[in-house]
């Protein structure tokens, strides 16, 4: 992660010292002077959720170890931690789904009592999953009232619906058209209606999982709007993310967790990035990400050479050369045609313009013409385009090429086996086996195999989309890692993603993607965070 | 992302060996429900256990297995083919015709039966791959019109086979085993050697897991869901082939409703309709399992509309069973 404006660590408001119930006392310097790592005093406004001890503990692993946590009404307050630190199970305790095995869980000051989802529903918590859970054929108003339809003489009001509707959208201040099917509408609006719709009954508490990971910087904007103008009304708001500057514009509050346990809760102004991501990774300084080495030697034939691709109707007139060794950054908000122009590159989407490999121009993009070529492609969408949910990670990462686990037409299971130990190894990727279900893996380990996929098919054209997207801090600094030791190794890299600040990290050089076109070429020392988003936003 | 990945380390060998355990248990218990089966129909079915009825077991079996590997590859790629019925009666009627009637000679007739199967099923095929058009319905207008054409060119009149050495080693036996038994065998041990040992057999995993990473990740997914199909295509004119020859003629009305006994041995070994998962030898213990409770029926009197009611009861009790153990063993995988 990067560090902006670097300030001096929060002092802790004045709590009595307390070591003995502040972890990790020595890794975190200052914990020690919070009494209570999960809660800051804010006397002015009512708790609306707390937990006091709560502990969970699965088959093998605490999840959860004596954790108090406390959000008051009106408060937004982030909740950061790596995979497997418990922010999943403390929500999932917040909303009902799980009961711990000690501690307990109380909801506007009324215990849970292992009440399950609805008592804690009825109680006033409102939650948005990661994944949307709407119906897309169903309209944006029909979408808020499912299973509670407002009725009239026994059938369906369907002016209530819509009017309902537009109130609750005009209650977020956002614009979004009740009769429209929501599968028709942008991600952003998708989410917002998800958001409306736990907001119907009325909640005190609003947890938000991870609301913005599939949406480029500006549509998150009007998400991270419509959260301050809910925590306006009163509502306590808790809100997982991974993306450090939304939190900064959004959140009062910062409850950092690992290995189960509340490491520190802080006011958001005052602490730095730095600070933020050591206390997550229990470390002084987090692994910094590698800045690019040397120059890229641009003198010999370039790996990748385009000339006004095309891809109708989304993207016109993109040129550029990629050099062996170098890692080339595609910015851009969603929709500016990123995905279109990698597609593209790898023959999935037809295109006009030329594309030449090594000083060969390809006149047929098919699939596998661009494949033999050496072009490999990770989709931004893992889940639905990258793996292979219930196959081996092995597997996964074969398939692009059995025959290199194969002899005379045989595919060898002990090829496969041996090739992924290489793979997992050499991508530090953390599974229980090789031949585990890759679904059993976290984000960024499949996104690790996803990439090893192109490995194993020695493609030197690798075209990433969006290849940190919900993954980890320290997924995503090895993922920077091992973009930049392929490019060493002579691989050229296009790195799309919509996290701007992770651009400098990587990469060697930044075009700039808007609206099909390209807008701006940085390199060296003009790639800041400053610079790419200024490209892409401003007109 | 933060769901499911929770669990580090500590947890996980214990998770993946329960997780082992569950796919395996599906075939085990399929094994102790057939030997079960052999238990009670051996103690209340009299000549059950003989050799005769055991090899006429395996015979009948057969009429089923063949065309159940081949489909078998079909559902783990999350397709189906339900044309197996008509596509073996017509395939029956075109080895007669050929070799009775329009004097291709039996070999002639034999290659043009499953030529013929490749190519309907691999239109059907390409209709699903290059169009989309669901195998649902290119394998249900196959159904119709195979079926049709089966009784249309022998107005459901038997076509007498002409006498001939390769029908009588076909339908009769090769050193006492049925040879249509053989035959199944022997094409049980390539499919179970396709489905994994080759780069076609794991595309087709790959593609019923997940179409679209297959499909970015560079395999050929339209030749791979084309050749599927060709394949249960030519599978069931062997089928067709060989009920011919046993039978002596070609006849448009055979092996009514087969297609719905080898979905059923399918699923019952396992294989998800959603695709992605299955194994051939599930699906030889789901052939086995059908046979010989459509075999003990028969030997125990069961009236024969009444042996459809029960088997249709085991057939979806033994999904059931099915569904309930891969349930539990997906939540110890993912929790």
């Amino acid at each position: 992660m990067s560090s902006d404006t670097p300030s001096s660590p929060a002092p802790d408001p004045g709590t009595a010292p307390d070591p003995g119930t502040a972890p990790d006392a020595g890794t975190a310097p200052d914990a020690g002077a919070a009494a209570n790592p999960g809660t800051i005093p804010a006397p002015t406004s009512a708790v609306v959720a707390a937990t006091r001890g709560a502990t969970k503990t699965y088959p093998g692993v605490r999840a959860l170890d004596g954790v108090d946590f406390e959000v008051r009404a009106g408060e937004v307050r982030a909740l950061l931690g790596r995979n497997g630190a418990g922010k999943s199970t403390l929500i999932r305790m917040l909303c009902g789904v799980e009961t711990p095995d000690e501690g307990t869980v109380e909801i506007g000051g009324t215990p849970l009592a292992g009440g399950g989802v609805r008592r804690a529903a009825e109680l006033g918590v409102g939650t948005v999953h990661q994944e949307l859970s709407l119906v897309p054929q169903l309209s944006a108003a029909e979408n808020l009232c499912l299973g509670a339809w407002p009725t009239a003489g026994g059938r369906i009001d369907h002016a209530a619906v819509r009017a309902g509707a537009r109130e609750a959208f005009a209650e977020l201040g956002v614009d979004i058209d009740p009769d429209t099917p929501v599968g028709e509408l942008p991600l952003a609006q998708q989410q917002l209606v998800e958001i409306a719709r736990a907001l119907r009954s009325r909640p005190r508490l609003l947890i938000l999982d991870e609301p913005t990971s599939a949406l480029a910087a500006g549509e998150a904007e009007i998400v991270l709007s419509a959260v301050t103008r809910v925590a306006g009304r009163g509502v306590g708001v808790v809100y997982v993310s991974h993306r450090l500057d939304e939190i900064r514009r959004v959140a009062d509050t910062v409850t950092v967790m690992r290995d189960g346990a509340v490491v520190e809760t802080a006011p958001v102004r005052g602490a730095t990035t730095a600070r933020i991501v050591s206390l997550m990774l229990g470390r002084d300084e987090a692994e910094e990400a590698r800045r690019p080495a040397g120059a890229v030697d641009r003198s010999g034939t370039p790996l990748l050479s385009v000339r006004d691709l095309a891809v109708p109707p989304k993207v016109d007139a993109v040129s550029f050369d990629l050099y062996p060794g170098e890692v080339l950054g595609l910015a851009g908000l969603m929709g500016s045609g990123r995905t279109e122009v990698l597609r593209a590159l790898a023959g999935f989407a037809p295109s006009t313009g030329t594309v030449a490999v090594e000083g060969a121009p390809v006149a047929r993009r098919t699939p596998r013409a661009m494949k033999r070529l050496g072009v490999g492609i990770t989709p931004e969408d893992r889940k639905g385009e990258g793996v292979v949910p219930l196959l081996g990670v092995s597997e996964n990462m074969v398939l692009t090429w059995f025959g290199g686990a194969s002899t005379a037409a045989t595919v060898r299971p002990s090829r496969v086996a041996a090739i992924g130990r290489g793979l997992v190894e050499r991508l530090s990727i953390k599974t229980a086996r090789p031949d585990t279900p890759i679904v059993n893996l976290s984000g960024g380990n499949q996104q690790k195999a996803v990439i090893g996929r192109w490995l194993h098919a020695r493609s030197r054209i690798l075209l990433l989309d969006e290849p940190t997207r919900g993954v980890d801090v320290e997924a995503k600094a090895q993922i920077y890692r091992i973009v930049r030791e392929l490019a060493d190794q002579g691989a050229a890299v296009v790195f799309v993603s919509s996290e701007l600040e992770e651009l400098p990290l990587v990469c060697d050089r930044v075009l700039t993607l808007r609206a099909g076109r390209l807008e701006q070429e940085l390199t060296g020392d003009d790639i800041t965070l400053d610079n790419i988003m200024t490209a892409a936003m401003a007109a | 992302m933060t769901t499911t990945t929770a669990v580090p380390g500590a947890a996980a060998p214990a998770r993946r060996g329960l997780g082992r355990y569950g796919r395996r248990l599906n075939e085990i218990g399929l094994l102790a429900a057939i030997l079960l089966l052999y238990v009670v129909l051996g103690a209340s079915a009299s000549g059950f256990l003989s050799l005769d009825n055991q090899l006429g077991l395996l015979r009948n079996a057969a009429t089923i297995g063949i065309a159940a590997w081949g489909v078998t590859l079909v559902i783990v790629a999350g397709e189906i083919d339900i044309s197996i019925g008509p596509a073996v009666a017509f395939a029956s009627v075109l080895v007669a015709k050929g070799a009775a009637e329009w004097n291709l000679g039996v070999a002639g007739a034999i290659t043009l039966t499953l030529l013929l199967g490749v190519a309907w099923g691999a239109l059907a095929g390409w209709l699903r791959a290059r169009f989309n058009v669901p195998s649902f319905i290119t394998t249900l207008g196959l159904w119709s019109v195979l079926g049709g054409l089966a009784l249309y060119m022998t107005d459901a009149l038997p076509v007498p086979l002409p006498e001939s050495a390769v029908f009588d080693v076909l339908g009769g036996s090769v050193l006492g085993v049925p040879t249509s038994a053989l035959v199944m065998l022997v094409l049980f041990a390539v499919f179970a050697y396709v489905a994994r040992y080759t780069a076609y057999g794991r595309s087709v995993y790959a593609i019923g897991g997940n179409a679209a990473a297959a499909r970015l990740a560079g395999l050929n997914v339209t030749r791979v869901r084309v050749v599927l199909f060709a394949t249960t295509g030519l599978l069931a004119a062997v089928t067709g082939i060989l009920l011919a020859a046993r039978l002596g003629s070609g006849n448009g009305g055979a092996a009514a409703g087969l297609e719905f006994d080898v979905i059923a041995a399918v699923v019952i070994g396992g294989t998800a309709l959603a695709g992605g998962r299955g194994s051939l030898l599930g699906t030889f213990l789901g052939v086995v399992f059908i046979s010989v409770i459509a075999n003990g029926l028969v030997l125990l009197g069961v009236n024969p509309f009444f042996q459809d009611v029960v088997r249709g009861l085991i057939i979806v009790a033994a999904v059931l069973v099915n569904v309930l153990v891969n349930s539990r063993s997906a939540a110890n995988r993912l929790t």
